[in-house]
This record gives C-alpha cells, sequence and structure tokens, in this order.
C-alpha cells in the first residue's frame, strides 16, 4: 500500500495551515454516515498542491433536510463542488440485512422508488446552487445470508447493488452538473474489511475506518483537479532505469532490461501505461542525459520497446542539464512548466529539477522499478471530467506539429508560410457537443486568454442560453490536420449599439497563425449586421497572457479609460490566407 | 509508558504534555470530543497492537480508564 499518513497527523497538520494560494475552492461534503476528518484532511492535502481548500460539512445523515432548505448552511456556503456520499444500509433500509424476504418486483420498485427520491433531491440542489454535485455509488457487500447460494438466487443483494449502480449512472450521464464517486471501486481498492470496521460503525457510524479516510481523500482530489482546470498535459521521461532498466550506454542495446521476464516485465508494463495515458491525449517527450545513437536505436528497433518515435512529441537526449531540457521542452511544445509531469530514477536529477523548476510536478520514483506502475496509477494530476475529441486527438496532432515545424523551417518568411497552410476557420455556436470543450479551454488557457475569466460549466450553459449572451469557439485546420476547437469567446451584449468581448482565448497550439483576426472579423461581422457601433473589450494581465498583450491595440481599438474599444465605421480586413466557414 | 501514552494524547488533543494527568479527560481538554476521543483509541491501538472491545471503547472518562484498559491488554504503565 502507498506510504501515507495517518488521519490524527492529517488533523494536526490542518491546525498549523496558513498558506494562501492562488488557486481556491469551496467544498461541501454532505453524508449519510459520519465522515469527521475527511474536510480537514482534504485540506491538507489540498494545501499540499497549492489550492486553498474551503470546506463545509453537514449535518450528520441531515443531507435531505439541508439541500431542501434553501436558506440552510449549505447554500449560505455556497460550494463549486459538492460530494453526497451514501452508504447501502442507510439507502436500503430493512432490505439490507432481509433482501431474500422480498419479491424481486418488490426490491425493484423500492429502488426505484428511493432513487427517485435521490434524482429529485440532487436535482434540486443543482437547480438552485452553482456547485457540481458528486454523489458516491455503492459497494457490494461480501457477506450474504444465503452464503454461496447467493449467486444462484435471482435478484440477491449483489444483484441489488449492480442494478442501483446501473439506475445510477444512466441518470447520472444525462445530466450537466453531476458526476459519479467510485465509491464501489475505492472499497474494492482497499478492500471491505480494511475499509469498513464493525467496531467504528457501531461506535459512531463511522463507515469508512479512520486509517481509510485519507485514502479516501485521495480519492477525491481528481475531481478538484479537474473543477479548477489544472490537470498536467505532458508527461516527460528519463531513458535509463526509466522506460528500460539499466543505462544502454553501458549495458548496450542488448544488455538492458526490458521484455517479458522480470525485471524487464516491470518497464514493458510501465510503457504500456504511459501508451495508453498517451492515446488519451497526455503528451510524451524524452529528457535523458545519454549518447543519441544509443538511445535512439533502442528506441527504433528494440523489439520489447512499446514507445516508439512517433509516440514522443519532442525528444531531448543529449548530455546537456535536464533542466535547460526541461525549459526547451516546454517552449517547443509551448506547453507551460506547470504543465509537465516529469518521471526520472536518479533522486539529483528530480532534486535540481524540483530546486530550479519547482512548478514541474516531479515523482518520486522509487528504486524498485516494480512500483513504477503503481505510482503512476496513483497520479491524479491528469485529472478531467471528460475526455473530448480534441484530448484523444492531441497525440496525433503534436506529430502533425512536429511536421508543420520542419516545414517552417523550409520556408522562407511568414506571410508565404501562412499562405501555404490552407488555413480554415469554423466558427460554431455553443451546445452540447461544443460545451465540454469550450469549457476545458476556458478553464485551461493561460497565454493567448485576453481576460483568463474562468467559468464553470455550469455559467457557460447560462450564458449560452442567455438572449444576451453569444457563446462561440472556433475550429482550426490546416493542411497538415485538423486542429479541433482551438478558440473561444463570449459577448455580451451591452445594449443595441454596444458588445462587449467578455472572454476570447486561443490555445497555445494555433498562436502565430493570425487566426484571431479571423475570429474577430466574425465577431465585427456578427456586430455591424445587428447594427452595433462599438464593439468594447479589456485586458487582463496576468503573469501568463503577456501573448494577447497587443491584441486589441494592433487590431485597431482605441483606449478609452479601462477598456479598448471598436469603432464598427471603422474598416477591418481579414487576413486573405484564411478561409471561414460558419456552422 | 505513561510518558508515550500522554504524549499521544497531548498530540491528539493538542495540548501542552503538562497539562495532561491521569484525572485529565473530556471534562478537563476542551479538544476532546468524542471524535477526538475516537480518534485517540484508533491511534491506541495501532501503537499498542491491542483492540479495545466497544465496552471499554465506550467507557472513557479519564486517562486513568484508558490506562486501565490498556492494562488489560497486557500494557505495563508501572513508572
Amino acid at each position: 500500500m502507498m506510504d501515507e499518513y495517518t488521519l490524527s497527523e492529517y488533523l494536526n497538520k490542518f491546525q498549523n495551515l496558513t498558506s494562501k494560494h492562488k488557486n481556491s475552492l469551496k467544498i461541501a461534503f454532505l453524508s449519510s454516515f459520519t465522515i469527521n476528518g475527511l474536510a480537514e484532511t482534504m485540506k491538507v492535502k489540498c494545501d499540499i498542491r497549492q489550492i486553498n481548500c474551503i470546506t463545509y460539512t453537514g449535518q450528520y445523515n441531515q443531507f435531505n433536510q439541508e439541500i431542501l432548505n434553501l436558506k440552510s448552511k449549505l447554500y449560505n456556503f455556497s460550494p463549486n463542488l459538492t460530494f453526497l456520499i451514501l452508504d447501502l444500509r442507510s439507502f436500503l433500509g430493512e432490505k439490507f440485512f432481509f433482501p431474500y424476504s422480498y419479491t424481486e418486483k418488490e426490491k425493484k420498485d423500492f429502488i426505484d422508488s428511493k432513487l427517485q427520491e435521490i434524482f429529485d433531491i440532487i436535482t434540486f440542489f443543482v437547480n438552485n446552487s452553482n456547485s457540481k454535485l458528486i454523489i458516491s455509488n455503492f459497494n457490494s457487500p461480501s457477506y450474504s445470508s444465503y452464503g454461496i447460494a447467493s449467486l444462484n438466487t435471482n435478484f440477491g443483494l449483489k444483484d441489488m447493488v449492480l442494478y442501483i449502480n446501473k439506475k445510477l449512472k444512466e441518470f447520472i450521464l444525462n445530466q450537466n452538473s453531476m458526476l459519479i464517486f467510485d465509491f464501489d471501486g475505492f472499497v474494492s481498492k482497499f478492500g471491505e474489511k480494511n475499509v469498513f470496521n464493525y467496531q467504528n460503525y457501531f461506535f459512531g457510524d463511522i463507515k469508512i475506518d479512520l486509517d481509510y479516510i485519507p485514502y479516501f481523500a485521495n480519492e477525491l482530489i481528481p475531481f478538484v483537479i479537474a473543477q479548477l482546470g489544472i490537470s498536467k498535459k505532458c508527461i516527460v521521461l528519463d531513458l535509463d532505469n526509466t522506460l528500460w532498466g539499466g543505462t544502454v550506454g553501458e549495458d548496450g542495446f542488448d544488455g538492458i532490461k526490458l521484455g517479458p521476464q522480470s525485471p524487464g516485465n516491470t518497464f514493458l508494463e510501465f510503457q504500456k501505461y504511459l501508451k495508453a495515458l498517451k492515446n488519451r491525449g497526455i503528451i510524451l517527450a524524452i529528457n535523458s542525459k545519454n549518447n543519441f545513437n544509443d538511445a535512439i536505436q533502442v528506441i527504433k528497433e528494440h523489439p520489447y520497446m512499446i514507445l516508439r518515435e512517433e509516440d514522443f512529441a519532442c525528444m531531448r537526449i543529449n548530455w546537456n542539464d535536464k533542466v535547460s531540457n526541461m525549459s526547451e521542452i516546454a517552449q517547443e511544445l509551448n506547453i507551460g512548466i506547470d504543465s509537465i509531469v516529469f518521471f526520472d530514477d536518479d533522486p539529483l536529477n528530480r532534486e535540481f529539477m524540483r530546486t530550479a523548476l519547482s512548478d514541474v510536478y516531479t515523482v518520486d520514483l522509487p528504486k524498485d522499478s516494480s512500483e513504477y506502475v503503481p505510482i503512476l496509477q496513483e497520479l491524479a494530476e491528469f485529472s478531467v471530467f471528460e475526455i473530448t475529441d480534441e484530448d484523444s486527438k492531441r497525440a496525433q496532432m503534436y506529430v502533425q506539429q512536429r511536421k508543420r515545424k520542419e516545414f517552417e523551417t523550409s520556408t522562407p518568411n511568414l506571410d508565404s508560410l501562412l499562405r501555404n497552410l490552407s488555413l480554415e476557420l469554423i466558427i460554431k455556436n455553443s451546445n452540447s457537443f461544443t460545451m465540454p470543450r469550450i469549457s476545458q479551454l476556458i478553464l485551461k488557457t493561460n497565454q493567448f486568454n485576453l481576460t483568463t475569466k474562468r467559468y464553470t460549466a455550469e455559467e457557460i450553459t447560462n450564458f449560452t442560453n442567455d438572449d444576451n449572451m453569444i457563446v462561440g469557439c472556433a475550429q482550426v485546420k490546416d493542411k497538415f490536420g485538423d486542429h479541433g476547437i482551438t478558440g473561444v469567446f463570449i459577448i455580451k451584449k451591452l445594449n443595441s449599439d454596444e458588445w462587449f468581448i467578455d472572454t476570447f482565448l486561443l490555445s497555445c497550439r494555433i498562436i502565430g497563425r493570425e487566426i484571431e483576426q479571423g475570429i474577430l472579423y466574425y465577431i465585427i461581422n456578427e456586430a455591424k449586421k445587428n447594427g452595433i457601433k462599438i464593439i468594447k473589450s479589456q485586458y487582463i494581465p496576468t503573469e501568463k497572457n503577456t501573448p494577447i498583450e497587443n491584441f486589441l491595440p494592433s487590431s485597431g481599438f482605441k483606449k478609452n479609460n479601462d477598456f479598448w474599444e471598436f469603432d464598427l465605421n471603422n474598416q477591418f480586413n481579414m487576413p486573405d490566407f484564411i478561409k471561414t466557414e460558419i456552422e | 509508558m505513561s510518558k508515550k501514552l500522554y504524549e499521544i494524547i497531548a498530540k491528539i488533543m493538542r495540548v501542552p504534555l503538562s497539562e495532561i494527568n491521569d484525572d485529565s479527560g473530556p471534562k478537563t481538554i476542551p479538544n476532546w470530543t468524542s471524535f477526538n476521543g475516537y480518534v485517540l483509541l484508533h491511534e491506541l491501538v495501532n501503537h499498542y497492537k491491542i483492540q479495545f472491545t466497544i465496552d471499554e471503547a465506550m467507557d472513557v472518562e479519564t486517562i486513568s480508564d484508558i490506562k486501565r484498559h490498556l492494562k488489560n491488554h497486557g500494557v505495563n504503565f508501572d513508572d
């Protein structure tokens, strides 16, 4: 089991929390049983990740009353995330103990009715708050009074739990602001006999053993990361003793440990899990002190390499220091240093990286390579609420990006480069298909972001449904492939003469192609069609958004007090090398 | 042995070691809530590798009571 502090240690650390961080989140915990200690543990775990976590814990088993009373402390607290953690005993009541004393129909009717009560309550909550709601599913108890006969019995307790979880999932899948926390998965991961302790339960209705509260909190952290949009984008890997065992420069191509036999199988499997992350859109890169020819031969030719050259968006295999290499990788991929997770077996390299680039998330790899896979599995840093089409295509996009760069170096100037790129801009409305990506870009884009306003998915949905607002996005293609949705804008219609650009952003992937001019041209045209005279906007500087600093003045906006204004009597020219389509 | 027990109690209840004696308990230590009391028993279970019965867990009014229960599980406090 992973090393973890005890609950009492978290309670003590909680007393000493003083630091303030730029990321902040309000979390409410509602439960059908005692969850004391969870909020304090979450606060400490968030603090370690430089997140201010403000918490509210509902009264013991009072979630119904708190949700239905709009004047309750819960609404007054106004959470961003609300966890509703239920347990099977409370849900099933007597049917938990006597599941075989009822007919299948009686049990299904009862479950349907109880679930409907919960669905009504949580729907009421999300309709009356700005919080995302995360409800737990249920774990299947191992004990049955029918013993080994239970699985041969129609609709026994295990079937009831499967039925509840299936119905719960079907309902939540169709809801915008609700998600499921896999409590069943948590119990399965740590074991029912560890998580549930009868003495705890009889003593104080504690249904998660105190030793497991910190592990339970670990399972909730991914929701925090996803809600804040601070998930990592890229894994940077060392090679020797990280992707394979041994040192290729000394042990040789045939001497490294990589293959189906132990210990080579630890590296083989580690690479498979990395490849699966790459397939969902996590960028992989290499940062290795090595002879390039030795290393690339392994990557290209070793029969048991899972990760090949085309899986890496960037490779730095040289004798330069790893910190300089890391800065170059971030620059080449056009991602922030704080988007990177670094794996290296050498503690000295890790310490060097932590000291020089503290924003890189440097993973502590143990000496034992059989621990690499579980450590990768425990990382919450890649958590997002949804994997979009753009996410899963990202790895391919970065290969295309590398080809573009090769093309750029062979093209004499920027103008001819852009003219030869065959750029296509497709303007789309916000709808159920584009919303997940719009939300993701709003939460994550830092560099080419005019105002860096972080709106929740619920707020964006409200904007979309508001006649006085326009929420749109832009898909970009060029001759090398489809970049997907990479731009977002939100317009507020102030009055019959003025519009206000509240949000304007582009993914760093497409900066430098004058796509922003194409999107602005569309907004200006739409404004003209609606008889608008002035478009206003503002630039809100942050530590990271200098790339967009001159966008408004260079596009013809004039400063007027705190705002920038574009007079629609003025001409605005669309770059003639961008073909635009409006969907 | 009492010193180690007192240290554990001081850490869980967040009180100076000097304020703890055998008569201390929920009535004298404000942080000694029912939950913290249970966290304490949990910590003692892990530290002394013993298991309290639920009767023992419910029967704690002072540190003397804890010592009495621990003695029943073979923990010696002859210091």
